[in-house]
């Protein structure tokens, strides 16, 4: 009881001055102050990296507060995240859902206390106002677009990821199956990752997931390269994967014999399309999904929205990097990130 | 060697029907990669072992993975050290580490599992906090570097089949863990005092000195294999390299023969423990099976390990105790 007594006086100050940091910037708010938005990413990678810098030259541009946020651990991370955001007041949030179907309720939470957009990664069943981004089984057709020109005599290939139920890795993926195995436009098909798909001149062997390990995501490709010795073609469709295919392939000497295509723009992957060892890889535009997301959500916060188009859907396409381009892509990739 | 013949047998047969069903597991190429890999998890696997043997336990070995690579990537890509200094660095850290575990262990009196639970929370942080979640890439520059953890030697009287050179790293760190446990007066107290601490205090061991001992021994051997592995996969991402290898080294250790409960255990178990994991993960690649259905059959083997050893132990005290007990 005694102790008690000691600790009540010493926790009272404490707990009032919290309370006056916590109401400082609202009680002399009001009219000159800046609002406050959050990018929310769902993953750790230089592609949020590069998004980040989009977000804050945005920011810069239109006069608003970001605060950006990057999950450890995907949807549970973002989870707290969001409602951290939440609680303190936002006046807007770009969101990338690393599991869209079962973050409605979330997402929902979100559309009921601020403006609410997605990037990157899209939900459309979610109230969101609009989506920032490319269209992933777009973006999957081009690299089907692209195995087919590094592999024009047909060939097997497999796929290396590292969630595969992840939404944007499935359409990447569906997209590249459904060219690669010569379906019309239009046609979408749902194959599961791991059935092996034989098409008039291309074999799709399957899927290997590595849930972000990256020893385990060399080692994947490895066993791949052993398992079918004939392999003609390995697509990396998470940023990291691309890189690590490199890896293998090059210690078991198969340039040349093993093609490589794959996702964005880290620096391993583009050396290795400056060398001609990777032949090459769709990439988003990620600095751009920042200063997009951050435009619009400036414009909501201040009560324009005109930036909304009606369709919902901001898009920034996804493009093909080969060797011709590497040299000026890269640098003005070095330029957006300075 | 005889504790070990359970599990040898179950390598044995794994890589024999492995082989009938694939043949490609024999050529150089993946016995290569696969000696790579059950090198690097070996060293980690060795790592544990000291503390297992003390009755203690490291949840901080992924952390110190991690935290290891990410020191030394910054070291050497955003600082410009020099290798051999940065290589001590990094040694010297994670030594550091194991002697903060071993005094609060044994001073403070706290649990090896809490000390070292939040030793793996607060070195993740530390390592994704040093460069703000950025991916680190040793890019082509550190090719020479690399040759420890990915370089291979020939060998004349083996045809096509290479050396990988990380096995030689094994080789030292196992050999000389080996000669440590079985051949030293330390070695063997620290077995006694994995049996009962207290016995061994009474008769005039000194425990404390030995456990803290112990878990530098054992973060200085898995700083050693956090080199390696950033080495190997060439970038760290601080918040996912040796993610859970901790579990990894553990289950090694459990398979090769340790018990939880201390003292015993043994080097050569271990290994064959990390072998056994590796080959099972290259066996499901190999032969197509799903890759979800990975941690299942891992589970399923390691259960299996510790009831057949568990089995085993017991039929064998029953023998002695028949031997020992005169009958008619």
């Amino acid at each position: 009881m005694k102790r008690r007594r000691f600790l009540l006086p010493l926790a009272l100050p404490v707990l009032a001055a919290s309370f006056l940091v916590q109401c400082g910037p609202s009680s002399n708010g009001g009219g000159g102050k800046k609002p406050r938005v959050a990018y929310i990413g769902n993953a750790i990678a230089p592609f949020w990296t590069i998004a980040e810098k989009g977000a804050r030259k945005a920011a810069a541009e239109y006069g608003v507060d970001v605060e950006v946020r990057m999950p450890q651990n995907g949807a549970t991370d973002q989870k707290r995240m969001v409602e951290e955001l939440l609680a303190r007041g936002v006046d807007g949030i770009a969101f990338s859902p690393a599991d869209p179907k079962n973050q409605l309720d979330l997402m929902k939470t979100m559309a009921q206390q601020t403006h609410l957009i997605t990037q990157d990664s899209d939900a459309p069943d979610s109230p969101r106002l609009c989506f920032v981004g490319m269209d992933n089984y777009e973006a999957g057709r081009l690299c089907g677009k692209l195995v087919k020109e590094a592999m024009p005599d047909g060939g097997s290939v497999m796929f290396f990821v590292g969630r595969a139920g992840q939404l944007n890795a499935k359409e990447r993926r569906q997209g590249c199956v459904d060219e690669l195995l010569g379906r019309p436009e239009g046609e979408r098909h749902d194959d599961p990752p791991d059935a092996e798909l034989k098409g008039e001149k291309y074999t799709v062997l399957g899927t290997r997931t590595d849930e972000v390990d990256f020893a385990k995501a060399k080692s994947n490709v490895q066993e791949s390269i052993t398992r079918h010795p004939d392999i003609g073609c390995l697509v990396g469709l998470f940023s990291y994967n691309t890189p690590k295919i490199y890896e293998a392939v090059k210690e078991a000497n198969l340039f040349g014999k093993v093609k490589i295509v794959g996702f964005d723009e880290e620096e391993d992957t583009l050396r290795g399309i400056q060398e001609g060892n990777i032949y090459a890889t769709v990439v988003q535009n990620p600095h751009q999904y920042g200063h997009e997301s951050v435009r619009i959500l400036a414009a909501l916060a201040k009560g324009d929205k005109s930036v909304v188009p009606a369709s919902k859907f901001v898009e920034v396409p996804a493009k093909a990097v080969k060797k011709g381009d590497v040299d000026i892509f890269w640098t003005e990739l070095k330029k957006q990130v300075e | 060697m005889k504790k070990n013949l359970g599990i040898s047998l179950l390598l044995l047969l794994v890589c024999v029907v492995t082989a009938l069903v694939n043949p490609n597991f024999l050529i150089p190429y993946n016995a290569e990669n696969l000696v790579n890999w059950v090198s690097l998890y070996a060293i980690i696997g060795v790592a544990v072992t000291f503390v297992i043997i003390t009755g203690g336990i490291d949840l901080s070995i992924g952390s110190v993975v991690g935290l290891v690579g990410t020191v030394l990537g910054w070291l050497l890509v955003e600082k410009g050290w020099p290798v051999p200094l940065a290589l001590m660095a990094t040694v010297a850290l994670s030594a550091s580490i194991g002697l903060v575990h071993g005094l609060l262990i044994t001073k403070v009196k706290l649990q090896p599992f809490v000390v070292t639970l939040c030793g793996l929370l607060i070195y993740r942080g530390v390592a994704r906090w040093l460069v703000h979640d950025g991916t680190l890439g040793f890019g082509t520059a550190y090719d020479g570097l690399r040759w420890f953890a990915n370089g291979r030697i020939a060998i004349p009287f083996l045809g096509d089949y290479r050396f990988p050179a990380p096995l030689i790293i094994l080789a030292v760190i196992a050999g000389l863990a080996a000669v440590f446990l079985n051949k030293t007066v330390w070695g063997r107290h620290l077995f006694a005092l994995g049996r009962s601490e207290e016995a061994a205090r009474y008769s005039g061991i000194r425990t404390d000195r030995l456990v803290i001992l112990s878990y530098v021994l054992c973060s200085t051997v898995a700083g050693i294999g956090g080199i390696l592995f950033a080495l190997d996969v060439n970038t760290v991402q601080p918040a996912s390299q040796g993610n859970f290898y901790e579990l990894y080294a553990i289950a090694a250790a459990v398979l090769g023969g340790c018990s939880l409960r201390g003292g015993e255990g043994s080097v050569v178990g271990v290994l064959i423990g990390t072998a056994l994991i590796r080959v099972l993960l290259n066996a499901i690649n190999i032969l197509g099976i799903a890759t979800q259905l990975e941690f299942v059959v891992l589970g399923m083997v390691i259960l299996m390990g510790a009831v057949a050893d568990d089995y085993l132990r017991r039929n064998r005290s029953r023998r002695q105790l028949k031997r020992a007990t005169p009958t008619g």
